[in-house]
């Protein structure tokens, strides 16, 4: 133990590990090499001098004893230790043999929201150039892949459309499926504090979240109806002569088609839907529309549906209509969960596209990624992570590589994930702490965590900004760039890169939306927002100003399909899923740092005091709640933040896991899970 | 004792400490903040351009963490039962450029740690280090051009930044050094007398410059004593709060932590980490009884303490007005803030 030297010697700028929103701190260290602390950035664009709770604890969990720091390799049915080159040797040559025998598209590679851009490519580049696969993809898949989808038909993008600080320039935020205060914290700071300054704010959200309590209008609809509601909205809008038919005129098509579609949805139907009042749908209509310049702010409560395209495309069509894209304080913005969710989009880790969403099908792309890796590329788009998992359980999908993922825990009916890993010839997992997932490998290559490793990562305002090494890694674990390249140099792939930088410069070469993007421009400002064609090109804050970049924006009807599983006799309640504001998704830091865990120890489900009173469950009990899928025990928690008939069960907890009782339900376009919404039931244990 | 230093000086001074002390200066930081970090030495500062950042924002992060870290390891338990503590520090802490707020901050962190039982941890860093107090013409402009001076006790050598001349250089930048003890005589024993008119000048200006917000402070302090302040005021604002720490954790007279322990084969590390009477965690009891259960009354009891307890308990409000937690808070509830919004609406 060293404690004879200061501990905060050193002070290493990075990009927080934990949301999208894209904070940057320093981490503090000493002459040990041990973190002892966060200090958030002063002067940085986003964080201000500001971070929340899981940032300020960013720290904690880098130096935990649970680390791996030892590759390990299952024998006899154990996993023991054992050398770099052998466990290196086993992926390569068992992922191989699969593919020899059974074709390379019995593999399925998942990449990582929670690494870098450069590792993300690497990543997509070892499943097509190394295994001639494109079976790539990573847990956008679970996220927002029906924002991609209904973003890039109705925009041609997509991404978050503004940037961050238009939340100083707003007239009025509509946050629908975003509980911003606790996910997204330091956004739901911003929009607190734009509400001082006479910014009104529309909550659409079951849940009486935060930003409920401060909002001019609540609605709390019933989970699922969003198309119905924002479809009502729209109509109404049209009813009023509120909608903007200058901008429809110059800038969109396909209005006559969204115009017709949206005759059913009256008020009263809309209401019968949604729970709600008419005159609410009316009020609401009449915030929005409105205001002057007004943003939309969406997340998983609009994306995790059965229907989660079409979610994103009536938003789309909200936005449209009232002209509120292309400007300061406009747009429609989903909110990214993960550091690098949105750059790990951006870098292909997807099963349909390369970098900057070339698409694998389209020859010219495959033309240029072909002769740039000096391989043959597969051109049929892959498996998404959420059908690779139906492949593994129905024996098509033999191999997986697993990056810093946990399945396990994340993908809805746990009991599919378990089969399905369990039916693998092979699982590699490179990740930082024995997960649920890492358990089911055989082999796992202990990986850096992002204090450990330089990097870029791309925040969710589509900001590109630099993580830097701070400590060394634990023991014998590597850098994920470098366990990447040793495997593509095993495929017989050039992978020589002696820095993350060199990565990034292989990455311009061959996007043009990060063309402009390099290590020293990185270096000095506040990162860079793409697209970003060239070393001048200063970023772009806000998309779609002149013209949307499809070029016209598309009007998407949408008709109201309910959700696959609603409550009935049997499953009388319905099940809302999500996270807390202290943990991070599947818990494997967060529960391993100190005072977020103590924060909320225990799996819990919010029950409201109705349900409760009905079911004689009183505060803290222990309770069952099944679904068709599972059943699994946890504390009740009294709460008047779910409605009657609701209950809410954030996912993060191993032995209490919400994912047990998801739906594998997924959105017909997108593969997104229907996590918001399934049929359960509650019992006193 | 008072002595007059010109650039050169100053950091010939900082070479001879930083032999006998880990010398922290304020230096600027890529992103634009300035930090207490090592001081590199006279020569490595000219081959790196490095300048110490003696002008500009209050440091960011508290000083008083250099003492009282965010991670402070305590013992050490091997499996064998035998117990080992942190070494001793192998050569005490300077700080140097603290402003009169940070003085304060560590002069009250020093009653509180100090008190029976006294903390012997804080001690073992605390204990020999030199505070080099900083004043005169080097503020950010939000106190004025000024930082205020500093009461005497408050550190050991205080520099005084002269006004600055347009037509000379930064490095010709002049200093008097006021020092306050055996300590601070020690190291400036060498230098050239300083002029006490030179002196009274400076101190004149600054006197005149006051602070406002300790008025703000005091009001709001007895409309809570008198508590003329309902609890709806405290549900609005804590339905504010986001509920990060922030305001805790940048607060340089905030004292509480919690336990952290580590288990390997080698054994258990026990430390001692910052935490947050923002979080429900703070005080929730095993049962899962919890006496600051609710928002409201965590928010309350954030400025409760440091206006009403603190008073009552140590004779002084705790708040030194550094202005951190009304910078790191996300949505605008830190402590002038909250004061400002409070002695408005129950003044009568």
């Amino acid at each position: 133990m060293n404690g004879n030297k200061p501990s905060e010697m050193n002070a290493t700028l990075t990009t927080c590990p934990y949301c999208g929103t894209g904070c940057n701190f320093y981490l503090l260290s000493g002459s040990d090499g041990r973190l002892s602390g966060v200090e958030p950035a002063a002067k940085h664009i986003v964080s201000k001098g500001r971070l929340c709770m899981k940032g300020w604890n960013a720290h904690a969990f880098v130096h935990h004893p649970d680390r791996l720091s030892t590759p390990q390799l299952k024998r006899d049915g154990a996993l023991q230790d054992c050398d770099w080159d052998t466990a290196l040797a086993t992926v390569h040559q068992r992922l191989q043999a699969i593919a020899d025998r059974h074709g390379p598209d019995s593999l399925m590679f998942f990449s990582s929201a929670k690494v870098s851009n450069e590792e993300n490519y690497l990543m997509m580049k070892l499943a097509r150039a190394g295994f001639s696969t494109n079976n790539v993809d990573h847990c956008a898949r679970l996220c927002h892949s029906s924002t991609v989808v209904g973003l890039a038909e109705t925009l041609g993008s997509g991404a978050m459309t503004n940037t961050l600080d238009c939340f100083d320039h707003t007239d009025l935020v509509f946050v629908i499926g975003s509980n911003t205060t606790e996910q997204h914290p330091l956004i739901g700071g911003r929009i607190l504090q734009a509400l001082r300054h006479d910014t009104k704010l529309l909550v659409a959200d079951s849940r009486k979240i935060r930003l409920a309590q401060h909002a001019n209008i609540h609605l709390r609809h019933h989970n699922g109806s969003d198309v119905a509601l924002i479809n009502g909205m729209m109509r109404q809008i049209l009813v009023d002569g509120l909608e903007d038919r200058d901008f429809i005129a110059r800038r969109t098509e396909n209005f006559d088609a969204l115009r017709d579609s949206l005759e059913p949805f009256t008020p009263e139907y809309v209401a019968a839907i949604t729970g709600l009042e008419p005159q609410q749908i009316i009020d609401a209509t009449r915030l929005y529309a409105g205001a002057d310049n007004a943003m939309i702010v969406f997340a998983m409560g609009i994306t995790q549906h059965s229907h989660g395209v079409d979610n994103v495309r009536a938003l789309s069509n909200l936005a449209l209509m009232t002209g509120n894209l292309g400007r300061p304080g406009t747009g429609i913005n989903p909110l990214r969960g993960q550091n690098n969710v949105q750059g790990a989009c951006d870098m292909g880790a997807l099963p349909n596209v390369y970098t900057g969403y070339q698409q694998v099908a389209d020859p010219q792309a495959r033309l240029k990624f072909s002769t740039a890796w000096g391989k043959e590329l597969p051109e049929t788009p892959g498996l998404m992570a959420t059908h690779a998992i139906e492949a593994a359980a129905a024996g098509s999908v033999r191999g997986m590589l697993i990056m810093g993922e946990n399945p396990m825990l994340s993908e809805p009916n746990q009991t599919l994930v378990r089969k399905a890993l369990e039916n693998l010839d092979f699982l590699a997992v490179i990740d930082i702490f024995p997960t649920e997932t890492a358990q089911l490998a055989d082999v796992v290559l202990p990986a850096a965590c992002y204090a450990e490793r330089d990097g870029t990562y791309t925040s969710t305002e589509r900001r590109v900004q630099r993580g830097r090494q701070a400590v060394e890694t634990p023991g014998d674990a590597r850098a994920d760039w470098r366990i990447l390249c040793d495997l593509l140099q095993r495929c017989g792939i050039k992978a020589n890169y002696e820095s993350p930088a060199q990565i990034m410069d292989e990455i311009t070469t061959l996007t043009p939306s990060y063309g402009g993007i390099s290590y020293q421009r990185l270096e000095g400002g506040h990162g860079l927002q793409w697209p970003c064609p060239d070393a001048d090109h200063p970023g772009t804050p806000i998309l779609h100003q002149e013209q949307c970049t499809r070029g016209k924006g598309r009007f998407s009807p949408t008709r109201y399909r309910p959700p696959k599983e609603l409550p009935d006799e049997k499953y009388p309640l319905l099940l809302n899923t999500g996270r807390t504001a202290v943990h991070w998704h599947t818990g494997t830091m967060t529960r391993r740092s100190h005072l977020l865990h103590r924060e909320e120890p225990h799996a819990f489900a919010e029950v409201n005091p109705q349900d409760a009173g009905q079911l004689q469950i009183c505060d803290r009990q222990l309770i069952r709640v099944s679904s068709r899928r599972g059943s699994i025990q946890l504390k009740a928690r009294l709460t008047e933040r779910v409605p009657a008939g609701q209950i809410f069960i954030p996912f993060h907890f191993a032995e209490g896991a919400a994912n047990v009782l998801t739906n594998n339900a997924l959105d017909p376009e997108s593969g997104i899970p229907e996590f918001k919404v399934c049929a359960v039931r509650v019992e006193p244990c | 004792m008072l002595k007059q230093l010109t650039q050169q000086d100053l950091f010939e001074l900082f070479d001879r400490l930083a032999e006998q002390y880990h010398l922290l200066m304020p230096t600027l930081l890529t992103d634009g903040s300035r930090e207490l970090m090592p001081w590199p030495g006279s020569k490595a500062a000219a081959i790196d351009g490095i300048i110490p950042s003696m002008a500009g924002e209050p440091i960011q992060r508290k000083p008083t963490s250099h003492f009282f870290p965010q991670t402070d390891p305590l013992v050490f338990l091997k499996p064998d039962g035998t117990v080992s503590v942190p070494q001793p520090p192998d050569k005490p802490l300077a700080l140097c450029g603290l402003n009169r707020e940070d003085l304060a901050a560590v002069a009250f962190v020093d009653r509180f740690f100090s008190a029976e039982p006294a903390d012997d941890v804080y001690l073992a860093k605390r204990s020999g280090a030199l505070l080099i107090g900083l004043s005169g013409h080097c503020g950010d402009g939000s106190h004025g051009d000024h930082f205020l001076p500093l009461a005497q006790g408050l550190c050991d050598i205080e520099l005084i930044a002269e006004e600055p001349n347009e037509e000379k250089k930064e490095q010709e930048k002049q200093w008097l050094a006021v020092v306050y003890n055996a300590v601070g005589e020690q190291w400036l024993s060498g230098f050239a007398a300083g002029s006490p008119q030179r002196l009274e000048l400076l101190r004149h200006k600054s006197v005149t410059m006051g602070h406002q917000q300790q008025e703000l402070l005091q009001q709001a302090s007895r409309l809570l004593q008198a508590d003329q302040v309902p609890d709806s005021f405290w549900q609005e604002i804590s339905s504010r709060c986001i509920r990060c720490g922030g305001c805790n954790f940048v607060c340089p007279t905030c004292t509480c932590f919690c336990v952290q322990d580590r288990t390997t084969t080698a054994g258990t590390q026990r430390s001692r980490i910052w935490d947050s009477c923002q979080l429900d965690a703070f005080m929730r009891e095993a049962s899962g009884h919890n006496p600051l259960g609710t928002e409201l009354l965590r928010t309350r009891r954030r400025i409760h303490h440091k206006l009403v307890d603190d008073p009552k308990r140590w004779g002084e409000i705790s708040c030194v007005l550094c202005g951190r937690c009304d910078r790191a808070c996300p949505t605008g509830i830190g402590m002038v803030a909250v004061c400002e919004e409070l002695v408005r609406r129950f003044t009568s």
